[in-house]
């Protein structure tokens, strides 16, 4: 007992070290493990993409990287929690551009700025929304869904993943663009509303590559259109709305990585050009593409620009639309 | 490759020393996480997600993980039984009875039949699972949202039966279930309700916490006034196996309890709670003795033991044939396997025949590891409760925290632990039983979310409820259920106003 007891005094203190030790030092930045945040639950895309980064991190960094996931509040929690943090470049914001950053702050009021309070540091995927009907479904395009629900005067149904998120956006968007009554039926999440259309219970579908592709290659969905402005790389053969002459397009959901608004210029500069060599990294491209999920890798500047331009065009979209969260 | 074929060269992969030895790590992990409060088994594999990347091969990883998330099933019972803690929602059915048996000295039965009904359900699962996942995978599938709620709404009726000698009191923490259940963001609006400005609140209440708060909070602050007096229960042991006649009391529930599992268990998204609170309350149904149910009865324990069981090996279907994930456990497996270049779905077994035979059959493999490892373990944790409370109840709280605290990694969820365990001890003193209140919790999100998107999928018509064929059936039964049960009432009140004129 007693022996148990000392091992456990020098255990706790050997741990003490290894935490405050190098810090007291001001060594090099980065002289302990970094904590990257993760606004949703493990098992999600955003969760996927930062567990891809974390496996290869170890490769271009001295330091581990560990992935926490806070998924309260439909993701705010987890942005204030690093918005309020130490900017010293140890936490980490993964998921920076996801629905909470640039889609909400157009409906609701944040408890933060989110973009005054966080600075942009790369942005590494863009998850476009993909529309989607079931194999068996009657309708092999889109083109015919319309023509028959304007002829029949009837709505069509589709699943989204929650309301005025960026599926509901883009299907209501086709809606308006169409000139047809598309019901948007929102479900607790991507993988709840994928597997309504796959039961067959609506009959049109959104979602990001993530959660679909895997089904078009099984032959239980069929593609229809892409939301964004241009081809999705990592979908080169689906059509964009536009090509197909409903003029809309989304930003889907952006997943960067932010730090909290004072972090040393040298730190974020330093995780920029990780970052990049990871985009570049084979294993992660691999990991990647098995993920269904585009590396577009922006640096820091870039990011910060593109993410006020996509949340104004959300800002434009949910007002044209009219769409509230009452 | 037929299933014969397939499942050989499963067995081939699943019993190489290493992938054993990963079998047996999970299924031991699994255990420790399922025995110690408020810790699941979705807390404890993203933990580990990050050590499996340097595993080389998925095979190994995903046969731990899978043993820890039905090892965490079957450990879960042992703290429901001994210390009223339900680790998930399936284990909640479980505390009803368990605990009272503990409380009359029989939890070693309960804890011996609890284990030997998961293997027998565990067992009996996984030789569905082989022989015909893909149709089972289809009927899943066809569980849209109206079925969804036709079966929520029969769970709800099922939790109520759960509430002992009172219905007044069981409706009423029903309804408290309920209204806890509509905090956080509306399903379908979009819109935060009951938050307060409180940003933790939009996501609601955390099932655990609020699970483990009522049940095993609550008593310990109960057992806290009792202190004065000389014995607690936790003293009384008793006999370590059941007997002879428990096994006959329970050879049926369990019979049933793996059928109810395996068929409704696989449902995603609450099929598993479901399935428990049928078993339930099929079994006091169909017992002799249904007065004895609520008071410490075998069946009680046995029936719902076995449907979560099976339920948890079922829970495996979607995931390998369709590459939909259940429940939150589940998809942390998903991910597991996506981050090592593995696509669970239907060309799983085309593409990675090794993992998918080799999954399943280690999980043949990993139910006789648990039986082993768990029936001599039921000696051992009867002896925790000679451990003196004052000792007990505070480490217990300590795991408690940590567990709550694990889930979001946000302190909030420890207020609410608090808040909840206070709410218990109230309705312990109220003598009100708590069962009904965490399962109305669970199922209230999924009968609203479901009935509006049915209604917004039918244009506001109710005739889908009853245009479909399995939800007309389950509607059905409702109806039968609860006229069945009005007309034993009315009997009842007659006899009873009948009687005192005679006399």
């Amino acid at each position: 007992m007693k022996r148990i007891v000392i091992f456990s005094f020098i255990f706790a203190f050997a741990a003490a070290l290894a935490v405050y030790g190098p810090a007291a030092a001001q060594d090099k930045y980065p002289s302990k493990p970094v904590n990257g945040y993760v606004p949703a639950s493990a098992g999600g895309s955003t969760d996927l993409m930062s567990r891809a980064i974390e496996k290869v991190w170890p490769k271009h960094s001295p330091q581990p990287l560990v992935i926490v996931n806070k998924p309260g509040g439909a993701g705010v929690v987890c942005t204030e929690f690093v918005v309020r943090s130490k900017p010293d470049g140890y936490t980490l914001y993964f998921g920076y551009g996801s629905g909470h950053d640039i889609v909400m702050p157009n409906l609701q009021k944040m408890p933060y700025d989110p973009y005054k309070d966080l600075v942009p540091v790369a942005r590494i995927s863009v998850h476009s929304v993909v529309v989607v009907t079931g194999a068996k479904s009657e309708f092999n395009t889109l083109k015919d869904m319309i023509a028959w629900a304007k002829k029949e005067n009837k709505p069509i149904t589709s699943s989204v993943s929650m309301r005025a998120g960026a599926q509901d956006i883009a299907v209501t968007g086709i809606a308006k663009a169409a000139g047809v009554n598309i019901v948007t039926v929102p479900f607790a999440g991507g993988a709840d509303a994928v597997t309504a259309l796959a039961g067959g219970h609506v009959m049109l579908g959104a979602g990001h590559p993530s959660e679909v592709v895997p089904h078009i290659k099984a032959g239980r969905f069929k593609a229809l259109a892409v939301a964004l402005p241009q081809r999705d790389p990592s979908l080169p053969d689906i059509p964009t709305l536009k090509e197909l002459g409903i003029n809309v397009s989304t930003w889907g959901s952006v997943k960067g990585i932010g730090a909290p608004a004072g972090t040393p210029r040298e730190v974020v500069d330093y995780l920029e050009g990780t970052f990049k060599k990871i985009c570049e990294d084979p294993e992660f491209k691999k990991i990647m593409a098995d993920l269904d999920q585009p590396i577009m890798y922006q640096n820091g500047a870039e990011f910060g620009k593109f993410l006020q331009e996509a949340s104004a065009d959300y800002g434009r979209l949910i007002k044209e639309l009219n769409i509230t969260i009452q | 490759m037929d299933i014969f074929s397939g499942i050989v060269s499963g067995f081939g992969i699943a019993l190489t020393p290493m992938n054993l030895a990963f079998a047996f790590l999970g299924a031991l992990i699994g255990t420790a996480v399922g025995v110690l409060p408020g810790l699941g088994p979705a807390a404890t594999i993203a933990l580990l997600l990050p050590i499996t990347y340097s595993i080389p091969s998925p095979v190994p990883a995903v046969i731990m993980m899978a043993g820890i998330y039905y090892g965490a099933m079957y450990g879960g019972s042992t703290t429901s039984i001994l210390l009223n803690l339900p680790g998930e929602a399936a284990s909640v059915v479980t505390c009803i009875d368990g605990y009272k048996m503990a409380q009359k000295g029989r939890a070693g039965p309960a804890l011996g039949i609890a284990a030997i009904g998961s293997f027998i359900a565990g067992s009996v699962a996984v030789v569905g699972l082989t022989l015909f996942a893909p149709p089972i995978a289809e009927f899943a599938l066809s569980f849209g949202p109206p079925e969804k709620f036709s079966l929520a709404l029969l769970g709800l009726l099922m939790a109520v039966t759960l509430s002992g000698d009172s219905v007044t009191k069981g409706l009423i923490v029903m309804v408290v279930g309920l209204l806890f259940g509509t905090v956080g963001i509306d399903p379908i609006s979009g819109k935060s309700r009951f938050d307060f400005g409180v940003i933790e609140l939009q996501s609601g209440f955390d099932f655990v916490t609020l699970a483990v708060g009522v049940f095993g909070l609550g008593e310990i602050f109960y057992n806290l006034e009792q202190s004065g007096k000389a014995e607690i229960v936790t003293t009384k042991v008793g006999q370590v196996f059941p007997r002879m006649a428990d096994w006959v009391a329970s050879r049926m529930a369990i019979l049933r309890g793996t059928l109810i599992g395996f068929f409704i268990g696989i449902i995603p998204g609450g099929g598993a709670v479901i399935s428990s609170l049928l078993s339930y309350a099929i079994e006091k149904k169909a017992s002799k003795h249904p007065e004895e149910f609520g008071q410490g009865a075998i069946e009680g324990v046995a029936g719902p033991e076995a449907a979560n069981n099976a339920a948890s090996s079922a829970s495996f279907i979607p995931l390998l044939t369709l590459g939909i994930p259940g429940n939150a456990a589940i998809a942390m497996i998903f991910a597991c396997l996506l981050i090592k270049g593995v696509k669970p779905g239907p060309f799983l077994i085309v593409e990675h025949p090794d993992v998918f035979w080799g999954v399943i059959a280690s999980m043949y493999v990993g139910n006789f590891m648990l039986i082993i490892l768990n029936l001599p373990l039921v000696g051992i944790w009867v002896q925790l409760l000679r451990v003196p409370y004052g000792i007990l109840a505070p480490v217990v709280i300590l795991f408690t925290a940590i567990g709550s605290y694990s889930i979001a990694n946000q302190a909030f969820d420890l207020y609410a632990l608090i808040a909840f365990g206070v709410l218990g001890y109230a309705l312990r003193k109220l003598k009100i039983e708590a069962g009904p209140l965490p399962l109305a919790f669970i199922l209230g999100p999924m009968i609203e979310g479901s009935l509006r998107q049915s209604l917004l999928m039918s244009g506001g018509s109710f005739s889908i409820f009853v245009s479909r064929p399995i939800s007309l059936t389950i509607v059905a039964l409702f109806v039968l259920f609860v006229t069945a049960q009005t007309f034993v009432a009315i009997r009842r009140s007659r006899r009873c106003s009948a009687a005192p004129k005679a006399a």
